[in-house]
């Protein structure tokens, strides 16, 4: 057991220093896709490359982006580089479902929706406890929550903890598009956690049905089925996309870190 | 993938000498590897059992509509693909000699078949329905007072993907138990319908995303097989450095879990630091933490911004850490003992199941598709299959250990080909071709099989052939001398995926 405990202090340490400083996300990251500089009149075309319809081209020729929607699978970007590129940022989380819609979205609810949830997270002294639930997702989503708790992101450091028990539950993560025989446990997932308690879609699945879509199989996202309070976006969204979702649904993020 | 020709073009009308005598099939041709019989839908279930007699692995059962509407069957034999191809002439339902009623692995594959497609195999009963299941259905097999029936998921304790257990247990021991899966069922197969392959590859990779890599490899064979393209010498070594990347990931996450269900705190960092290590190598190599959009049908999209020392240097940092740590995790005893003789499958089952990846090499079964049918860069590389005889949960962390040491060899291969010779990364498909093939790569969890077919350029059916279902059809069985206490350590031994297995 001694050697175990040099070994892990030899490491040193290794964990983030968000969101007290921010993040970057390694060159070349594709965390979202962004809208150029709107170049003249988009020709309706453009949405066709979208495999899961997250483009838009309006009457006005004016194209959008619905990161709820996006699999960041990169067809509009290598087909149409002048009006779409990928950005290299991890925070895709927003409070609203409108708020993920680029470029005309915006997320300016200054006010956060958890109010209660944020002044409750006071009152614990910043002991948030964290249930999940996987509604279909790819197996992904699971992995980058999982991280949350390794030495890297070490979100308890933050006062998160995960717990086993919905009637612990502070916070419901879901993920996946929510398929037919799970909404009916995720139903029952909510109705038995106690309020204040805030929900948060984990995933482009979960934010919109993703390549799902809505059918006799999949639900089409968590707000069809519940309301939910924060959306990240992401196939699967990183980590640090998860924990800014974490600190928005709790009120905890400084407007800077939030922007 | 440069095609192997086993079979000399003139061998065509006859078949190979391991083959059952009585065998009464046509062979007609296909992609290399491939070994393709036809015979009538009545003589099918005889043709299957004259081959498992011969000492051949189930793969997969499946309809397929070219070349033309028929009933397949995939399985390993002698490192080749052998199909049996039953044209059903579009009769409804299709009927045949069940095979799942014989052969424990057929059984369901048969059954979605049952419950999807509609087809009738003559001697088939099924116990309750396996594709669209009811949590709150509690059909035990075992009777008596002092046992009670505890269903175990889908919502589970912890972070964990949605499956669910019904454990028949009187305390400590569990006499019986059933894996119920497909509560993720997002119909996945049936969104390749309509696509290009170029297209479609981003739906391969969100059917398991742990193994986005894996599924695209094999989606992408299976098209260039099916369409006769062949990708380039470097875009297959690219190809095994992702697929590789990816293995030793997942490899890392399962002995991280084992190490949490032991609350040994300092092991689990210690191998989350690395999988944590790997991931971002990869978000850097392809911009995506799970190698997204770096594989495609014809070869791959790569533009990394790592130098290929760096990536050199990541994994001799790797193997340095990794051979301290597996020392140490491998004295430790209070982890051992936790997984020594727990959940022993024995090598008979695991060939009656027909299961693949680290449980069966775990249980002294030498199968790697990497080595049975090698692709793409392994031809070149060669696979040492690591194997443990005793069956049990620590056999399987052991072949995991063993295989994260010669990813990282493998690795080494491909890199050091790559700085010598970085060529053309990305061969056009023909646009208006049609065909059908399988396609095939050893995923983190096991052999992985898929079936495209191509109509003028346009995907028709896709089918899916997981290791994840095919190995937890045998989970059931897992628990014989095992008490409650040693689920987690069992299940995570397995290291399979929902996602891969529902689709």
């Amino acid at each position: 057991m001694l050697a175990w405990i040099a070994r892990g202090l030899r490491q040193g340490t290794v964990t983030t220093a968000y969101p007290r400083r921010p993040e970057p996300a390694p060159r070349g990251y594709r965390g979202t896709v962004e809208v150029l500089a709107q170049r003249g009149r988009a020709p309706d075309e453009l949405a066709a490359l979208c495999p899961t319809g997250a483009i838009a081209v309006d009457g006005a020729g004016r194209v959008s982006v619905d990161r709820g929607r996006c699999i960041l699978c990169g067809a509009c970007v290598a087909a149409a580089p002048d009006r779409f590129a990928f950005a290299a940022r991890h925070e895709t989380a927003a409070r609203s479902r409108a708020a993920l819609v680029v470029p005309e979205g915006t997320d300016d609810e200054l006010e956060p929706l958890s109010q209660t949830l944020a002044e409750q997270a006071r009152a614990l002294r910043r002991s948030i406890h964290v249930r999940h639930i996987d509604c279909g997702s790819d197996g992904a989503e699971e992995w980058e929550i999982q991280a949350l708790w390794n030495p890297y992101y070490d979100i308890q450091r933050l006062g998160f903890f995960l717990t086993a028990a919905p009637r612990h539950a502070d916070i419901l993560l879901v993920t996946g598009p929510v398929t037919r025989a799970m909404r009916e446990p995720l139903e029952r997932t909510w109705e038995v956690m106690p309020a204040p308690k805030a929900l948060i879609a984990v995933g482009t699945d979960a934010c919109s049905g993703g390549l799902s879509g809505s059918g006799p199989l999949s639900a089409g996202g968590v707000d069809a089925v519940l309301p939910v309070d924060v959306y990240v976006a992401g196939s699967p969204p990183s980590p640090i996309a998860i924990m800014h979702a974490l600190l928005l649904a709790t009120g905890r993020l400084r407007p800077e870190v939030a922007t | 993938m440069r095609a192997r020709r086993r079979h000399p073009p003139e061998a065509t009308s006859g078949l190979p000498d391991y083959l059952p005598e009585h065998l009464q099939a046509q062979r007609e041709p296909a992609p290399p590897d491939e070994l393709r019989l036809v015979l009538a839908p009545l003589a099918f279930e005889r043709g299957v059992r004259l081959l498992r007699g011969a000492g051949a692995r189930f793969i997969t059962l499946l309809l397929a509509e070219l070349p033309q509407p028929s009933l397949l069957a995939a399985l390993a034999l002698r490192g080749d693909l052998v199909v049996l191809r039953a044209p059903t002439g579009g009769a409804q339902p299709v009927r045949y000699g069940s095979i799942g009623a014989q052969w424990p692995a057929a059984r369901w594959a048969e059954q979605e078949l049952v419950e999807r497609e509609g087809v009738a195999p003559i001697g088939f009963e099924a116990d309750r329905r396996l594709t669209l299941p009811d949590a709150d259905l509690i059909d035990r097999r075992l009777a008596g007072l002092d046992v009670f029936a505890l269903p175990y998921g889908p919502v589970r304790s912890g972070v964990f993907e949605a499956i669910q257990f019904l454990i028949e247990t009187g305390g400590e021991n569990m006499p019986a138990l059933q894996t119920r899966p497909f509560f993720k069922h997002r119909g996945m197969e049936s969104r390749f319908a309509g696509l290009t392959p170029d297209a479609a590859v981003c739906v391969a990779e969100r059917v398991a995303g742990i193994a986005s890599v894996a599924y695209a490899c094999a989606f992408s064979h299976a098209v260039e097989r099916a369409l006769g393209v062949a990708p380039s010498a470097s875009a297959e070594r690219w190809r095994a450095v992702h697929a590789e990347l990816e293995r030793i990931a997942c490899h890392l996450d399962v002995i991280a879990k084992q190490a949490e269900t032991t609350a040994l705190s300092v092991g689990q960092a210690r191998f989350q630091i690395l999988k944590e290590q790997v991931m971002r190598m990869r978000a850097r190599l392809s911009g995506s933490r799970f190698a997204r959009g770096v594989i495609c049908p014809g070869g791959v999209r790569c533009d990394g911004a790592v130098e290929l020392d760096e990536l050199l240097a990541t994994v001799d940092a790797l193997e340095r850490d990794l051979r301290r740590d597996r020392r140490l995790f491998t004295a430790t005893a209070s982890m051992t003992d936790r997984l020594i003789g727990s959940g022993r499958v024995p090598r008979t089952l695991v060939e009656e199941y027909s299961a693949v990846g680290p449980l069966a090499r775990g249980s002294g079964v030498s199968t790697d598709a990497r080595h049975e049918r090698p692709y793409g860069d392994y031809q070149r590389l060669g696979v040492r299959v690591v194997t443990w005889p005793e069956g049990d949960a620590m056999a399987r962390i052991n072949v995991r250990f063993g295989e994260l040491v010669e990813s990282l060899r493998l690795l080494r291969g491909s890199i050091d080909q790559l700085r010598r010779q970085n060529g053309e990364l990305c061969a056009p498909l023909p646009r208006s071709r049609s065909g059908s093939a399988f396609g095939w790569v050893e995923a983190p969890q096991g052999e992985l099989v898929i079936w495209v077919e191509i109509r003028r350029g346009i995907l028709g059916n896709v089918h899916i052939a997981s290791p994840s279902l095919r190995n937890w059809a045998l989970f059931d069985h897992a628990f014989p001398k095992d008490v409650l206490t040693d689920f987690a350590f069992i299940e995570h031994s397995f290291g399979l995926t929902p996602a891969g297995a529902d689709r």
